[in-house]
């Protein structure tokens, strides 16, 4: 048996006898599972693979009670025992071990510690302060009797079924009542991320959490909004901050990254965005013949100056690679105006135009040298083809002379070449 | 003044003697004559691959730095330097394709009788010559096709045991294809095989030319003796319609086939689709491939090796164990050992070509 192997089976023998332990011992278990009635039994039918049963813990650990005691007594409310954790009380059960962090480190050497503090910053904590019992607590997201790990991709908080998990209450029937957009599963399903994440499996891809926060959960705030994108799209953000646009943006009220890209909808950025014609998004705030509408059209001019040139020099120097030509250089400088393109794409978040001026100038210069490599290499081909057919001819002008020479020289002997019989 | 130029020359050098020899040499003319001019096509694409290969060297850098970059610079901004590399890389399989019809033409027309054994063994040698003039010649471009082929070559003598190993590092330099590898195939190339392909080369010029042209012993049964051809000027002038027209190939070959420079060769990447060897070892290389992983108790590879070198023993000493006269039932049998032999080369090379395109 492989040390693998050994070690697989060694795991699942504790986890097994850990459990039969628990149950040995958990008279609320050994009781609750014998019921018919669904109310009774229904929180026994995942507990096994409830994480906390499986570290030990019992239903005790949370309700209260005396596991031990296998009479009614064990369920004594003088003796702590609680039959049901009401709503406002699930982050108090929850936080006596997950806010501690002596305790947590028991099970773990780098343990999640929650944060109460950070929780009470969330929109759900506000409004389950005032009352509000609609709102998501920890069990709304992590489900009970039977709670996974966050790795487990069977958990409602394993990353691809986060956004599921947070439409389970923000949709349009659960939020009635709320002024709240409901709309969002659907936008990012359609979207990038969403896209990636749930179509994919990408769990680069940022979820719900990944935006809002996980305990601390609220919408991100104007100023804080690029920080968010940023946190991925670094570059982009970092040149957003600096910008004049963002300065302006504030003044105004607008929100950063989402005034162009949207937020749950966002959808792959291409380059048709650019500009104040539709689909260009410029327009959307500059009107025609404003000042910035004159400048978006030297920059956007520019940078569609510079796509084309990429697509003609790639054509031509894609022609001459498949007619055999030595275009490596040519390829070089290609790659590189293709660098400084997707260099551009980011540094127009810098709304800097001498900035993205003078990098577009420096990716046509690029592209106008691949295109003239690829034009001298088909002008070379054809160049060869005529020198090929040149020296073709020669050479077989100097093979007819050739053959008329051995002619001449052979003409009256007896056979081509014999001069005598072998002796 | 050409004249009293001559006679100053002759006095010195003794050039009477070469143009008495030249006078002298014949050639005999019958139904085979043709296979005659092949051992000329192959020194004339020699002379190709020496002229061609000075060029070369005037531009290449022998290191894995420069190497690549050097061999570029030679195809995009030396006049005509796309032309003299294809020539040189053309050139370079023609002349082993002449040379395997040459050798071929002379196993089967028995051109390897007493007294020309030395010839035959001297051919063998250079043919040897020739496959590591190529073999070695294949990395100094240093593209990515080339370093893994190189890798998967030099691994095939790595797995015979005992000596496996030495001729391994031996020929890398090292454990693995590095920057040492090219430089020692680069001396190779241009110095220790040139200077051995030289003495060898002369050796067998001055054979043919002290044994002249065998005459196969089916043309001799046939009766009579054949008739006589002049070296000078009458098979040497057909000699040059030859080579003007292997030039005219090879002008068309580097014209619409320029040999490709491909992907700098990077020892991270993962080994390209299509990884083979030159076309003239790849029949060995096919050998090998279609192998079982098991032979006898031993390595697939490794009796797939031994048997290769076996045959290559045998066929090298063929002149001591066909029959002296060429006739015969035990001269029949190495007739047909010899168009075995050019079925299973051409079949298993072509199967290496089906299988890459597959």
């Amino acid at each position: 048996m492989s040390a693998a192997r050994r070690a697989v089976v060694l795991a699942l023998g504790a986890l097994l006898f850990a459990a039969s332990e628990a149950r040995a011992i958990d008279t609320c278990y050994n009781c609750h599972r014998n019921e018919t009635d669904e109310r009774l039994v229904g929180p026994t039918r995942n507990i096994l693979r409830d994480i906390h049963f499986q570290k030990g813990l019992t239903c005790a650990s949370c309700h209260g009670g005396n596991p031990a005691d296998s009479e009614a007594t064990a369920m004594d409310p003088d003796k702590g025992f609680i039959e049901h954790i009401d709503h406002k009380s699930i982050v108090k059960v929850c936080t006596k071990c997950h806010a501690d962090a002596a305790y947590m480190k028991h099970f773990n050497p780098r343990p999640y510690i929650f944060s109460v503090e950070e929780f009470q910053t969330s929109v759900h904590a506000q409004l389950a302060a005032r009352g509000d019992t609609k709102v998501a607590t920890c069990t709304s997201c992590h489900g009970l009797h039977g709670i996974l790990p966050h790795t487990d991709p069977a958990s409602p908080v394993y990353k691809t079924n986060i956004p599921r998990t947070c439409a389970k209450c923000h949709n349009a029937e659960y939020m009635a009542g709320h002024n709240i957009p409901t709309d969002q599963f659907e936008r990012y399903s359609q979207s990038v991320h969403g896209r990636a994440l749930l179509e994919k499996g990408d769990v680069s891809a940022p979820a719900c959490n990944d935006c809002h926060g996980n305990h601390g959960a609220a919408p991100p705030g104007v100023s804080d909004i690029t920080m968010v994108c940023g946190t991925c799209h670094g570059r982009e953000g970092e040149l957003f901050v600096k910008s004049a646009m963002k300065a302006g943006m504030d003044k105004l009220g607008k929100r950063g990254c989402v005034t162009c890209h949207s937020n749950h909808g966002v959808q792959h950025p291409t380059d048709a965005m650019l500009g104040v014609e539709k689909p260009g998004v410029c327009g959307d705030c500059h009107p025609h013949g404003s000042k910035q509408d004159r400048a978006t059209a030297v920059i956007v001019g520019g940078f569609f100056g510079l796509r084309d040139s990429l697509t003609v020099s790639d054509s031509l120097l894609k022609t001459a690679e498949v007619l055999g030509m030595e275009t490596s250089l040519g390829r070089e400088a290609w790659k590189d105006a293709q660098d400084h393109q997707v260099g551009i794409r980011a540094g127009l978040h810098s709304f800097d135009a001498a900035q993205i001026t003078g990098a577009l100038g420096e990716g046509l210069e690029l592209a106008h040298k691949a295109a003239s490599q690829g034009r001298a290499a088909l002008k070379d081909w054809r160049n060869r083809r005529i020198g090929m057919a040149l020296s073709l001819i020669v050479i077989l002008f100097l093979i007819v002379l050739l053959a008329l020479k051995i002619r001449q020289i052979e003409a009256g002997q007896k056979a081509p070449g014999a001069v005598s019989e072998r002796t | 003044m050409i004249g009293r130029l001559i006679d100053w020359l002759n006095g010195r050098l003794g050039l009477d003697t070469f143009r008495e020899l030249a006078e002298h040499k014949e050639v005999p003319i019958h139904r085979h004559s043709f296979w005659y001019y092949w051992g000329g096509m192959t020194l004339f694409l020699f002379g190709v691959q020496v002229a061609t290969g000075i060029l070369l060297l005037l531009y290449y850098r022998p290191s894995a730095d420069e190497a690549y970059e050097s061999v570029r610079f030679l195809m995009t901004q030396v006049s005509f330097g796309w032309l003299i590399r294809s020539i040189h890389s053309w050139s370079a399989n023609l002349m082993i394709g002449a040379a395997f019809v040459h050798m071929f033409s002379a196993f089967l027309l028995k051109a390897y009788r007493a007294p020309r054994e030395a010839t035959w063994l001297s051919g063998m040698v250079l043919l040897g010559l020739a496959l590591a003039f190529g073999f070695s010649g294949y990395l100094l471009p240093w593209n990515q096709l080339a370093f893994f082929a190189t890798k998967v070559g030099t691994d095939i003598p790595g797995s015979v045991p005992l000596v496996g190993h030495f001729v391994l590092v031996f020929l890398r330099g090292g454990e693995n294809i590095t920057g040492g590898t090219l430089t020692r195939f680069y001396g190779f190339h241009v110095a220790v095989l040139p200077a051995t392909a030289t003495v060898i080369l002369s050796l067998h010029l001055y054979l043919v030319q002290r044994h002249g042209m065998s005459v196969p012993p089916s043309v001799e049964d046939a009766g009579g003796r054949p008739r006589m051809m002049k070296f000078v000027p009458s098979f040497a002038l057909r000699d040059a319609m030859g080579w003007l027209a292997a030039l005219g190939v090879l002008a068309l070959l580097a014209a619409l086939f320029p040999w490709e420079l491909g992907r700098k060769a990077d020892p991270y990447s993962p080994a390209p689709a299509g990884i083979r060897p030159e076309w003239y070892f790849s029949w060995m290389f096919q050998t090998l491939r279609m192998l079982p992983s098991r032979i006898l108790g031993l390595e697939g590879e490794l009796v797939g090796v031994l048997g290769i070198t076996l045959a290559g023993l045998g066929w090298a000493i063929v002149p001591f164990l066909d029959d002296p006269q060429g006739r015969g039932r035990r001269a029949r049998v190495w007739t047909w050992v010899g168009i075995i032999a050019i079925v299973y080369v051409l079949v298993f090379t072509w199967l290496t070509y089906r299988d890459v395109k597959r």
